[in-house]
């Protein structure tokens, strides 16, 4: 799908852009976090990262993951950014093909807060709990897709049902994990 | 009729939407701000249980970064297009180099043997010497038996480095065509 929305962009739709902006921002700014940990700057750089990848997306191939071309420019531009603030960039590096799973490195995780750390395994859990509360057939789907990362395709192998089934139980976990998020912020707010 | 798109929304984060679906799903977002919320809120909640999110707070970039993207140009490139236009350049590089070869190889060629009849006939420079016999050389299917050691060594030398040349540029196929002896 993204090559599809690259192609778009690509067609002169910039609208389709503000869609790969949409998907991919929270990752972005998260691994540019770590690299200059204050929040507001990494806002600043993931803004320019973006801007970087709209001027290159014409040179942009397919030859990786969308994410893993925008990955390596959003790692560039933040070290280019450190160095142009005379910091030191992290000398840790991770590598491009790991991308999609950069949440679980070490380099990166010992610069989350404790106070981040702490609203993230607490929306995380109640995300977890909103799950084990659906029922078994929605549960399951919603966990071989996004725990286990398989397609719809798959998922509707496994669970023997058609794709349409899949998608419409997936969508219902959705709302019942949007739902739970929502009353824990309530819940937050009003102590 | 809104919860159907709703689950449109919820299958682009899944990257399960293609052609007219995808389509609609861009429209939907882009037309209606409660749409684009959904999206970010179904988006927001992956990112979290993944560990791309650290807390509740959704930063939107879109609107910042579309307004300096808004006098950037919109691209009209199409993907074949794309292609050609680094295909091309290749091609004529490699065509020009094939030609450069080509050139000096036959000048090679009609400067050291030019004889139609498959004899070699001595260059005037080798012959002129008192008491030397004429430098001969003769086609013995692919491989010409030159007489004079000088001679040999000189067309060896220029095709080793025609040789080192090709490999540089690509076109070693046409340097066999040009060498006239394996083991030389």
């Amino acid at each position: 799908m993204d090559l599809e929305l690259v192609q778009r962009v690509k067609a002169g739709d910039k609208k389709a852009f503000d869609v790969l902006i949409m998907k991919y921002q929270q990752r972005i700014v998260h691994v540019i976090t770590g690299f200059v940990h204050d929040p507001v700057e990494a806002l600043d750089v993931a803004q320019e990262a973006f801007i970087k990848a709209y001027r290159a997306i014409p040179n942009f191939r397919g030859d990786s993951a969308f994410y893993t071309w925008l990955y390596r420019i959003a790692i560039n531009t933040a070290k280019n950014y450190l160095t142009a603030k005379a910091r030191r960039p992290p000398a840790m590096d991770v590598d491009a093909m790991d991308a999609t799973n950069y949440y679980d490195a070490p380099e990166l995780k010992e610069f989350e807060t404790p106070e981040s750390k702490l609203v993230s395994d607490e929306l995380q859990h109640v995300i977890h709990q909103a799950i084990e509360s659906l029922p078994e057939d929605t549960a399951t789907a919603i966990k071989l897709r996004e725990l286990e990362g398989m397609s719809y395709e798959d998922i509707s192998q496994v669970m023997d049902c058609p794709i349409g089934t899949v998608r419409s139980r997936i969508f219902r976990a959705r709302g019942a994990i949007e739902k739970k998020i929502q009353e824990t912020m309530k819940e937050g707010e009003q102590q | 009729m809104t919860i159907n798109l709703n689950e449109l929304l919820s299958a682009l984060v899944d990257d399960e939407l293609q052609g007219d679906e995808l389509a609609q799903a861009l429209t939907l977002i882009h037309s209606d701000e409660q749409f684009k919320q959904q999206w970010l809120s179904y988006q927001h909640a992956s990112d979290i249980l993944h560990g791309h999110s650290v807390g509740p707070q959704n930063n939107d970039l879109t609107g910042l970064i579309a307004q300096r993207l808004r006098d950037e140009p919109s691209y009209l490139l199409k993907p074949q297009a794309a292609k050609l236009s680094t295909f091309a350049p290749q091609i004529w590089k490699q065509a020009a180099s094939l030609a450069v070869a080509a050139s000096i190889g036959a000048l090679a060629v009609v400067g050291v043997i030019n004889q139609p009849d498959g004899q070699l006939v001595p260059r005037p420079q080798l012959t002129v010497a008192e008491n030397l016999q004429p430098v001969i050389a003769a086609r013995n299917g692919k491989r010409w038996a030159i007489g004079e050691q000088d001679i040999e060594q000189r067309l060896n030398t220029y095709l080793v480095d025609h040789n080192e040349y090709t490999g540089a540029s690509g076109v070693f196929s046409y340097a066999r065509v040009v060498s006239y002896d394996a083991g030389q």
